[in-house]
């Protein structure tokens, strides 16, 4: 599914190499977690792959079911089904948040041959999972993420994701800023998408996220690549030891 | 009668007319210099049109200037005590040389005013209008402008409100070659309640000058203005705003805003929010923001599947569309964003 082969990458304005020669290979079905201390390079390696403009690619390839992902567009690489979920949803005043999702997941579709998805289909769909992420109705009218919590930008995230469909999932430190109950609800979302045809990679700090969303496979990142592989008994190690010893 | 005496036109060097040069503007246009126009009123039940002689009028600027040395005639319409409904007064056909258009609110009176100003030609066009509201009066003006980017346009409000009246205005422009919209309010009574908005989306050439020049003179006036600006390509886009705050005019809330966007190195925005005040007991505030369009908030949408130019044009369009959002009627408000989305 996602295959990343000796990937380097510096910050465009800036001479530090922050992903330094790193590969990791995500089966398609497969759930993987990485996880590393501040300034490893986690959150750079989601912005990388999903091409976001200001971080440039020094070397390495970055394949998606076969296909570069590095010689496209952001918009390019996410109509191919790469979907990041932010460590901070960016409040968009203005745009309500019906309209922008009708937008992207039309655009999507458009991108990849479909007929847009009518009104009338779109909205049943809608109303259908936000019931489920018990997302209120009133949220969906409202300007997208504006003075909403933590928790409910997260859960607006995971509700995007499941509206979208994405082939393959990156998660920034989704479980930052959220309470126990918003986390099981965000996790019961993930869980769900969990398929034999999906790929996801979850970022992040701590082990907590990992007890309700149990990775196939965890990997430290320590300066810019993977120092080390484990199971998901391998997360708890590191909760308890810190990662010290792979710095 | 004046022939074409272009040191009668402001250009630069005059201040107020600084960032919009109306002499130089006028240089390759000949069309509707010397020409008296009659506009197209679309009357409410209850409102009629009288033809008037054209006197001078207590402001002097060069809209008025034009008008009363190029018309014989005025429009004049009166709009009865305690007046309602729920037709607007249409006011069109301003495509062509000088028109001077007054109105008069009596007390209690409420009139609903949409103004269009669409021409097809490379004329160059002055509309002066002059509204008196007595006491209670309500005025809500809409003012659409929407031109071939060769026309040259100056339009002049000069309203004079009465104690206890409420006015809103909004207007939305495209430009033009030059366009300026001046509205000089003088608050001769006290507990107005104004709220002065409006938008400019510039392309191309175009431009547009919003300019205000709002005195109060007596308490307890209420004043909220909003402007916002998109400019690209090569257009510039010029607001100016003035709050003269009286000495009586104590308990004077007002606020002025102006943000605008650039979309291009190559545009220009131009922006001169004043504030002079004499009252002691007064809430007066101007605020003028100039940017772009945020870098990480494309990128979500983008990471969203959304093509960047259709990005862009979604943030644009919410960032001029609140201005619009306190207008009452759901369809004005819906057939100025559907013009709005069409030059995005």
């Amino acid at each position: 599914m996602l295959r990343i082969n000796n990937l380097s990458a510096n910050v465009d304005d800036g001479n530090k190499q922050i992903i330094n020669n790193l590969s990791l290979a995500v089966p398609a079905g497969e759930v993987h977690a990485i996880m590393g201390p501040n300034g490893a390079g986690k959150s750079t390696l989601s912005y990388v792959l999903t091409g976001k403009p200001g971080y440039e690619v020094t070397g390495g390839e970055v394949l998606l079911s076969g296909e570069s992902l590095l010689d496209f567009s952001p918009e390019e690489r996410a109509a191919k089904g790469v979907f990041l979920s932010f460590q901070y949803p960016i409040e968009i005043p203005g745009v309500p948040t019906m309209t922008f999702l009708k937008t992207a997941l039309n655009a999507q579709r458009r991108a990849n041959g479909l007929d847009e998805m009518g009104a009338p289909e779109f909205l049943k769909k809608s109303r259908a999972l936000a019931k489920e992420l018990k997302i209120k109705p009133d949220m969906l009218k409202r300007p997208l993420n504006v003075g909403f919590s933590g928790g409910e930008k997260k859960r607006m995230e995971i509700f995007q994701m499941m509206m979208l469909e994405p082939n393959f999932i990156l998660m920034d430190e989704t479980d930052s800023g959220l309470d126990v109950d918003a986390l099981r609800v965000v996790a019961e979302g993930v869980n769900k998408l969990r398929d034999p045809k999906r790929g996801i990679l979850i970022i992040t700090h701590y082990q907590r996220l990992l007890d309700y969303i149990v990775p196939d496979k965890v990997h430290v990142l320590s300066a810019g690549r993977i120092a080390a592989s484990g199971n998901a008994e391998f997360a708890k190690k590191l909760e308890i030891e810190g990662y010290d010893a792979y710095a | 009668m004046l022939t074409h005496d272009m040191s009668l036109f402001p250009s630069r060097r005059d201040e107020k007319w600084k960032y919009s040069d109306l002499r130089s503007s006028l240089s390759h246009l000949s069309d509707g210099i010397e020409d008296e126009n009659k506009p197209n009123f679309l009357l409410p039940d209850g409102l009629t049109l009288e033809e008037v002689d054209c006197e001078f009028s207590s402001v002097k600027n060069i809209s008025s200037t034009l008008v009363e040395n190029y018309c014989n005639k005025a429009w004049k319409i009166n709009v009865p005590k305690n007046f309602k409904s729920d037709q607007s007064l249409i006011i069109s056909n301003l495509n062509s040389g000088h028109s001077r258009i007054i109105i008069n609110i009596n007390t209690g009176g409420c009139l609903s005013l949409v103004e269009y100003h669409e021409s097809q030609s490379n004329s160059f066009i002055n509309t002066n209008v002059i509204i008196n509201i007595m006491d209670k009066g309500e005025l809500d003006r809409i003012i659409f402008h929407d031109d071939v980017q060769e026309t040259v346009r100056i339009s002049s409000a000069i309203i004079n409100s009465g104690p206890n009246t409420k006015i809103t205005q909004n207007t939305i422009s495209f430009g033009s070659a030059l366009s300026r919209f001046e509205t000089i309010l003088t608050a001769s009574g006290e507990n107005l309640n104004a709220t002065i908005n409006g938008a400019y989306l510039l392309s191309g050439n175009r431009h547009c000058d919003m300019t205000s020049n709002i005195e109060l003179l007596k308490q307890n006036c209420h004043i909220r203005q909003l402007v916002k600006g998109v400019v690209k390509d090569k257009s510039s886009g010029v607001f100016q705003g003035k709050f003269h705050v009286h000495r009586p005019a104590q308990h004077t809330n007002a606020e002025m805003r102006h943000d605008a966007l650039m979309l291009s190195d190559t545009s220009k925005i131009r922006s001169k929010p004043e504030l002079e005040i004499y009252a002691d007991d007064v809430a007066c505030a101007h605020g003028n923001t100039i940017g772009q369009l945020d870098e990480d908030v494309l990128f979500y949408l983008r990471q969203r599947s959304i093509p960047l130019a259709k990005a862009e044009a979604m943030l644009t369009e919410a960032f001029v569309s609140d201005v619009f959002y306190s207008l009452e009627d759901d369809q004005l408000r819906e057939n100025i964003l559907t013009k709005i989305r069409g030059r995005l």
